[in-house]
């Protein structure tokens, strides 16, 4: 039963990579990285709306590094001077709508261009999000339990050279009982799909981009005890096959090296990674014994 | 009347059976009761037939005696002679109660065991239910790997089972006399106390062999017995017309045995332990030893008795549990199973004292660090690990102008950056992403399986679970028959194929047309129609086969 002061902590992911959202622009001109944005300040807020004790972290994931879009440190030192807008709304919710605009318009203004990092980095997104949970979990009062999630907004495709890291991240956070939910606009992505099944969370790929905000609350706002009285879409089946090292090939039956864990779809004595040598004992090959048929007068 | 080659055993006039006169005739093999005056018996029983038999408590007006049959029928016999009542009813009683455990048939226990087991498993009853009751397969089949060994030795594995019973150390106290009114105690025996006495004191018991019933009725043996001072607590030598005095001296040699023997564990040093202390916390003074006898006082040397007493009654008490019902015949014996320390010195054969000792001196905490070598791992091909078991996915690769451009785009379009939260979406396409998460939407589809434990109704699944038992044995039957090597198998065989149709044909097919009728469209027979299918089609590759074999 969740008492009152129970915490329940909501990190949004946002892949603000530019490169793949300026060519989203020019793919498809009505859904561009502002409504997104608006897409998540209406999640953010909704969930800082449902109960009092709630608390939201945004960070944006780009392709030079990830930073936090609420709560930042500026925030924390002014103590909120210009959060009063004029419409009236709740104090709280639009102060973090500020601070998240500011800061986006900060940080996309200062990309540069590089050629060598096109990707976004999302497993250091994710890890600062472990981080921050950690932090916060640590700062709680005495008595107060917090449940956490990661939600990850995902725009770009994967890139193969973060999975160590990412997996790492996902069993870290199946260690700390936290979700990782995914909302993925664009391509599928099968390490946020394994993500998902191991920490329990949702993934979703949305046929529509313009109604992000729709999918976000329907699916997305309610936290893991709400979710089983709700019905939500049904988990898709998740693909477990690795891939072999030595030509990249999806197997389903493989070998392993016992030394360093390395996966062949072949049998070869040395191993190509860590050089250890290995004997197997085939399956000698009976051959079949022809039967003496009986002469019957 | 009887034939005449039936020896009859006991004959009891005036037995009233059913409120009719009669005599009551006992013969070697059966108890019979005719009526008076008439020749022929209305009532006959073969021991055989008989479960038990109970008789009417001593203090009642009625003397009976009643049989109680396998079959649960009782028989009641009302003994109705006025003066030898009790007396003929107690020779009665005590006839069939040395007849009855002659004709004990084997076969009942036989069934009492299947009994047992068929009450014990509720899933074994469901089984034979659902197979021997519907003539699926012959009981004989059902039973046949179940049983085993039930004839052979079914007492002691009954006793195997259960624990055997210790003694309470407090027997002798539990017995507690009660006073008769006029001076006199009143002590109340039970069977089990009785056993107790000869479990701890084999020597009573052997007294009791002796002289019971020769020389001393039960009664009177029991009565000298709590009359002996070898009971009371003073142990003081009578004279030698008691006949426990016999015991005392047997106890006070057991107890010197036992002394003698000592403690054998090297661990641990009893005789430094002294009850003499200099004073609170300044330790253990040794006294001198006074061997003179004379020297004690009176109240110390009935403290002493008292205290032997309880030693050798704990040690006897100890030795007995030890025991373990063996049955000791021979009094040489005796002694050297009195002492409780045989076990302790099985404990200290060589490795297990080596423990001991090893575990007494040494501390773990203390001990060098003691850690397995390891190989260290060289990688020669470290990069695989960057990218781990994924499989190569196309890139899609930006031109240099490309990301100039969209950098460029972006840095214009988020200068301005102002949320705009009253415009996020459109109702139409809220609405449609509504529809698409909505049950029947395209997001939805896929879900049915999950449920599919709570569409079907309870009984069904009940049903089916009992199937599925039913098949599993039949299966295991017939799939225990292959490889096929002899003629046994092979009749085996064929039976359980003819089984296995049969319970698809009477319990598989109505089954189905049931959940057929309940419109339920989920294929839950499927598996149970593989499995069966899968029997069917080894039996005719076997059948084939054998076919060319002999052609």
């Amino acid at each position: 039963m969740a008492s009152d002061t129970d915490v329940s902590l909501l990190v949004i992911v946002v892949d603000v990579n530019p490169i793949w959202w300026g060519q989203q622009a020019h793919r498809e001109p009505e859904f561009t990285l502002a409504k997104c944005l608006d897409a998540v300040m209406v999640l953010g807020n909704s969930h800082l709306a449902m109960t009092r004790s709630n608390k939201l972290a945004v960070i944006a994931s780009h392709c030079q590094d990830s930073y936090f879009l609420y709560p930042t440190k500026k925030s924390a030192d002014n103590g909120g001077d210009e959060s009063s807008s004029g419409d009236g709304k709740y104090e709280l919710l639009s102060a973090t709508n500020n601070q998240m605009a500011e800061e986006i318009r900060e940080i996309l203004s200062k990309t540069e261009v590089r050629g060598n990092s096109t990707d976004t980095l999302l497993a250091a997104s994710l890890a600062k999000a472990l981080c921050y949970i950690h932090r916060v979990s640590k700062e709680l009062e005495v008595g107060q339990e917090m449940k956490s999630r990661i939600l990850v907004i995902k725009a770009a495709e994967d890139c193969a050279l973060q999975y160590m890291n990412f997996m790492n991240g996902i069993f870290a956070a199946q260690k700390q009982n936290i979700l990782i939910d995914a909302c993925v606009l664009a391509s599928d992505s099968g390490l946020l799909q394994q993500a998902c099944d191991i920490t329990g969370g949702l993934y979703l790929k949305l046929p529509q981009k313009v109604a992000l905000a729709q999918y976000l609350l329907w699916v997305f706002l309610a936290d893991s005890e709400q979710r089983s009285q709700l019905v939500l879409p049904p988990t898709a089946h998740v693909d477990y096959r690795a891939a072999c090292f030595c030509h990249r090939n999806l197997i389903e039956i493989g070998y392993v090296c016992s030394v360093c864990l390395s996966i062949f779809c072949t049998f070869s004595p040395i191993c190509t990674t860590c050089e250890t040598a290995f004997k197997i004992q085939l399956r000698q090959m009976v051959k079949p014994k022809k039967k003496k048929l009986k002469q019957q007068m | 009347m009887a034939s005449l080659s039936e020896e009859v055993l006991l004959v009891v006039k005036k037995v009233r059976q059913k409120k009719q006169d009669g005599t009551l005739y006992l013969m070697a093999e059966r108890i019979a009761w005719g009526p008076e005056g008439k020749d022929r018996f209305t009532v006959s029983h073969l021991y055989a037939d008989i479960r038990c038999q109970k008789i009417s408590p001593d203090g009642k007006a009625k003397v009976q005696l009643q049989l109680v049959l396998h079959t649960g029928e009782n028989i009641t016999f009302h003994f109705a002679n006025e003066s030898t009542a009790v007396k003929d009813r107690d020779a009665a009683k005590e006839l069939l109660q040395q007849l009855l455990p002659k004709f004990k048939k084997k076969a009942n226990k036989e069934l009492e065991e299947k009994n047992r087991m068929l009450q014990e498993d509720p899933v074994l009853f469901q089984l034979y239910k659902d197979l021997v009751v519907s003539q699926v397969i012959s009981a004989e089949e059902f039973w046949a790997n179940r049983l085993g060994g039930v004839n052979n030795t079914d007492q002691a594995l009954y006793n195997n089972n259960k624990q055997e019973v210790g003694i309470s150390g407090a027997f002798l106290a539990d017995i507690r006399p009660q006073t008769d009114g006029c001076n006199g105690l009143r002590y109340n025996l039970t069977a089990d106390i009785i056993e107790s006495i000869f479990r701890t004191y084999p020597a009573v018991k052997q007294k009791y062999c002796e002289n019971v019933p020769h020389n001393l009725t039960e009664k009177e043996f029991w009565t000298r017995f709590f009359q002996s001072h070898y009971f009371h607590r003073d142990r003081l030598n009578t004279g030698t017309q008691d006949i426990f005095s016999e015991c005392a001296k047997q106890d006070e040699k057991g107890l010197k045995s036992m002394v003698i023997q000592g403690v054998k564990n090297p661990l641990l040093n009893l005789l430094a332990l002294d009850d003499n202390t200099l004073d609170e916390g300044y330790g253990v003074c040794s006294p001198q030893p006074s061997t003179s006898v004379a020297n004690r006082t009176v109240k110390e040397s009935s403290n002493s008795a008292i205290i032997k007493r309880f030693n050798h009654h704990s040690a006897m008490v100890l030795a007995a549990g030890s025991r373990k019902g063996e049955t000791l015949n021979d009094q040489g014996s005796e002694t050297s199973s009195t002492d409780g320390n045989s076990r302790d010195s099985d404990c200290f054969h060589p490795p297990v004292k080596k423990a001991k000792l090893q575990e007494a001196t040494e501390y773990d905490d203390l001990q060098g660090e003691n850690r397995p070598k390891t190989v260290p791992l060289n990688l020669k091909k470290s990069d695989r690990y960057a990218h781990g078991p994924v499989p190569l996915q196309s890139h899609q690769y930006t031109t240099s102008q490309d990301i100039i451009n969209s950098v460029n785009y972006i840095h214009h379009e988020m200068s301005n950056y102002k949320p705009n939260l009253t415009q996020v979406m459109s109702s139409t396409a809220a609405s449609s992403a509504i529809a698409a998460l909505s049950p029947g939407g395209i997001l939805m589809q896929g879900g049915a399986p999950q449920a599919i434990h709570q569409m079907i109704p309870t009984d069904i699944q009940g049903e089916l679970k009992h199937l599925y038992v039913a098949a599993g044995e039949l299966l295991r039957h017939y799939w225990s028959c292959f490889p096929v090597n002899t003629p046994f198998l092979e009749e085996k065989v064929i039976k359980m194929k003819s089984n296995l149709e049969r319970f698809q044909m009477t319990k598989l097919r109505p089954f189905q047309e049931k959940i057929q009728r309940q419109y339920l469209s989920t294929n839950l027979t499927g598996h149970l129609e593989e499995m069966l299918q899968a029997a069917y089609n080894k039996f005719h590759a076997w059948q084939t086969r054998r076919m060319m074999r002999k052609t």
